[in-house]
């Protein structure tokens, strides 16, 4: 059907040369995901580095290994890729923060914080101090969890010291020496596995805090860990249902129940019978709906598990609850996450199953369908589509009170949505493909880190014919 | 250190059942030499946000572990274990070194800043004082001469003048964050090394391969590197490994490679019209390589979309 546009492309890729535009397009598509970095375009010992484009590649290297030219630019390729790599972490004594890391309690404790990166960073909590007079009092202090401090470490932002069991405060030549220091080979040593915190899901974390994102953990590790407001899990759709559409709905599932008790139950071979009954009924969707006689939808719960002692707990379960860069986001007080997302380790794990992927989406919420694509820029900073229903009435101010008269009235009728242009149905298929609920994995292969994300489709909502 | 000196093999720290490889000129070696790649982890320092180009430390693939260590390129630290805590003494020396850093920096910068204001030795101070001062009674006069509204405003100007000099000990100077431990004095790895999988193993560092699935990736990655081609992470092709022909700095992947457990292996045909259409989307041809755990043996079987019509 489709074969002419697929022809198979047995011959080699051709080699690219510069400025040649539709291949280099070709060679980058190509090689979507794969690692095609050009280090030497990398100049470290500037001021200002830049992010080089894509670099270019060759099919193979010449029989025995390589004309000279391509052992000469491999070699520079591979010079350049070390020179960066031995770039120090460097910071002026003006912008560093110390840290002790307390490996007992998996904690580090910011003595100095300073930069923005804090804003988003830390949280703080209460921890006996004996004062001077031998006297236990609760100060509180900001503390990092793992991740956080060896993020902060390895980017070389945060000096950490470990705490030790020396007795540092009299000695002389150690003022300000507040414990061993660590190098960042030690603070991955040691602050992985601690807090549950895996290599796989530090790289998670660092993956997404280079990219502006802000990340805090799902589950609180210590009550006074700042958490969100729980989600609110109710389906969308009952939200804006009128009394008098309420009430229509209890009347006519009652008169299916009545119905049914005529009937004598529900007769299998004739399902839609009772439409009889209803002229009005008599369109396609009353039909197909009177059809569908198979319990369908996410509501209904799956088949209760055979007797089987849970093995070990899924790790399938939400980890980070992450923020957008433009989220205002508050350290003590988090509003909603934008996204929350699970991690897991390739190699270990196998793809979710049915009851893993339910129990995710049972603790996630629900959002409202995307918008159709043609969209007029509107108030400028209209929320993209993929913005969770949760985010937008934490940040919308409370619409203004209602009259008396009015409000009588919207018991009837509800509002139409406030500041909507008129009412664009969104598209059946971008809705069921985006689903009504989202589950995001991060999938890491030994440092390669991929992300995915399943959405539950309401195939059910939609009528289609 | 001298421990290193003495022993060509690279020394990869484990931690949590990983390999990493902190010194560059071990990373080099690894690349250049065994033709290996890793995969690097950390932050670049001065590119640090960014994901497309990362740095030390490498991680290496389970597979490139038992490969180099099975053929005596690296040993395996137990790295916890290498961190020992200093002793005061030691911390001392430590620090004074660091105090000797941080002032050799501040003379350079005064050296090379010559008159620079930013930065000023107590001296230059002491002489920017006594100019201010004179220009200051100088100004003085000059307001006495003029009335007493200008006198008013030099006297609310006078004790801003004793402030606005920086204390010396506020001075910037470069704070190092060390990437390497084995810089630190009384980092020792020599009671912690082991030099094969087994040792490793028992030890309670190391599991990889544990199982037939592992032991078969180690000898198909055994396989496909003894052959002299480079292999990395395949994930983002559906595969277990992506198979280069020379350094993937440079070329451009052949193959996508899927491991089996056995040359009797089952698959199913919509397995292999998978991998045929995904090997040729990304121009690539896909290889089954069954593992024959029983003679230690690779077979490799290579499939392609022949799209006839």
């Amino acid at each position: 059907m489709d074969d002419s546009l697929e022809q198979p492309d047995a011959k080699p890729p051709t080699v690219t040369s510069e400025g040649n535009a539709p291949e280099d397009v070709d060679q980058a598509s190509d090689d979507e995901g794969d690692v095609v970095l050009d280090w030497t375009k990398l100049v470290p010992s500037a001021a200002r580095p830049v992010i080089p484009r894509r670099g270019e590649k060759e099919f193979e290297p010449q029989p025995g290994g390589g004309s000279g030219l391509q052992l000469h630019v491999l070699d520079r390729s591979r010079n350049a890729m070390f020179e960066a790599l031995r770039a120090t972490r460097t910071i002026s004594s003006k912008a560093v923060s110390y840290a002790i890391w307390h490996p007992e309690i998996a904690r580090a404790h910011a003595t100095v914080a300073r930069g923005v990166l804090f804003t988003s960073i830390g949280h703080s909590v209460p921890r006996p101090v004996i004062t001077a007079d031998g006297a236990q009092k609760q100060h509180k202090r900001l503390e990092l969890l793992p991740e956080e401090a060896l993020y902060l470490t390895e980017r070389g932002s945060l000096f950490c010291w470990k705490a030790t069991t020396l007795d540092l405060s009299g000695v002389d030549d150690l003022e300000g020496v507040l414990g061993p220091p660590m190098s960042v080979q030690q603070a991955f040593s040691e602050m992985i596995g601690t807090e549950d915190l895996t290599l796989e899901r530090y790289q998670v974390y660092a993956y997404l805090k280079r990219l502006g994102y802000v990340v805090t953990r799902a589950a609180a590790p210590n009550s006074l860990y700042p958490m969100p407001p729980p989600f609110d899990l109710s389906p969308l759709n009952q939200k804006t249902l009128s009394i008098f559409g309420r009430i229509c709905s209890v009347f006519s599932s009652w008169i299916s129940r009545v119905l049914r008790i005529f009937t004598g139950g529900f007769d299998w071979w004739r399902p839609f019978q009772h439409s009889r009954w209803f002229l009005r009924d008599k369109n396609y969707g009353a039909v197909f709906r009177a059809l569908r006689f198979i319990p369908t939808g996410h509501g209904v719960p799956l088949l209760p598990i055979k007797a089987e002692p849970p093995v070990k707990p899924s790790p399938y379960h939400i980890f980070y609850n992450v923020y957008k860069p433009v989220t205002p986001f508050r350290k003590s007080e988090p509003c909603l996450p934008d996204y929350q997302i699970v991690v897991i380790n390739a190699r270990t794990t196998p793809m979710p199953s049915l009851r893993e992927l339910t129990d995710l989406f049972d603790i996630s919420p629900e959002m409202p369908p995307p918008l159709p694509r043609q969209r007029r820029p509107l108030n400028g900073a209209a929320p993209p589509n993929a913005r969770p229903a949760n985010a937008t009435p934490v940040q919308s101010p409370p619409p203004p009170p209602l009259s008396l008269p009015r409000r009588i009235l919207h018991w009837f009728r509800p509002p139409p949505p406030e500041n909507t242009p008129p009412a664009r149905r969104p598209h059946p298929f971008m809705a069921i493909k985006a689903g009504k609920k989202t589950v995001i994995v991060a999938v890491v292969d030994a440092g390669s880190t991929g992300f995915f994300r399943f959405g539950q489709g309401a195939f059910e909502e939609w009528a289609i014919f | 250190m001298s421990t290193e000196a003495s022993d060509p093999r690279i020394h990869l720290r484990v931690a949590n059942k990983k390999a990493y490889v902190w010194d560059v000129e071990d990373i080099a070696t690894i690349r250049s030499k065994h033709r290996l790649c890793g995969v690097f982890t950390g932050t670049l320092p001065h590119l640090s946000q960014q994901n497309l180009f990362l740095g030390v430390p490498m991680v290496l693939l389970p597979e490139e572990v038992v490969l180099l260590v099975e053929n005596g390129f690296a040993v395996l630290i137990d790295d916890p274990k290498a961190h020992i805590q200093p002793s005061v003494a030691e911390l001392q020396r430590w620090n004074s070194k660091e105090k000797e850093l941080a002032q050799f920096q501040l003379s350079q910068l005064t050296t090379a800043l010559g008159t620079s204001p930013a930065v000023m030795s107590e001296e230059a101070i002491k002489k920017r004082k006594e100019r201010e001062l004179k220009r200051q009674a100088a100004a003085a006069k000059a307001a006495e001469a003029q009335g007493a509204l200008a006198e008013a405003d030099s006297s609310i100007f006078t004790p801003s003048e004793n402030a606005a000099p920086p204390p010396a000990t506020e001075t910037q100077y470069t704070v190092v964050i060390p990437a390497s431990s084995t810089s630190f004095e009384w980092y020792n790895d020599s009671t912690c090394l082991h030099s094969s999988i087994q040792s490793a193993k028992e030890a309670g560092i190391w599991e990889y391969p544990s199982n037939l699935h592992e032991r078969a990736k180690c000898g198909v990655f055994r396989g496909l590197w003894e052959q002299g081609m480079y292999m990395g992470g395949g994930i983002k092709f559906g595969g277990d490994y992506l198979v280069y022909p020379g350094d993937p700095l440079r070329y451009h992947a052949h193959f996508s490679a899927t491991v089996l457990e056995s040359p009797t292996f089952s698959l199913t045909p919509m397995e292999i019209v998978a991998h045929g259409r995904l090997g040729t989307v990304t121009k690539k041809s896909h290889l089954l390589c069954g593992w024959d755990d029983g003679k230690k043996e690779v077979s490799y079987l290579s499939i392609e979309w022949a799209g006839f019509g």
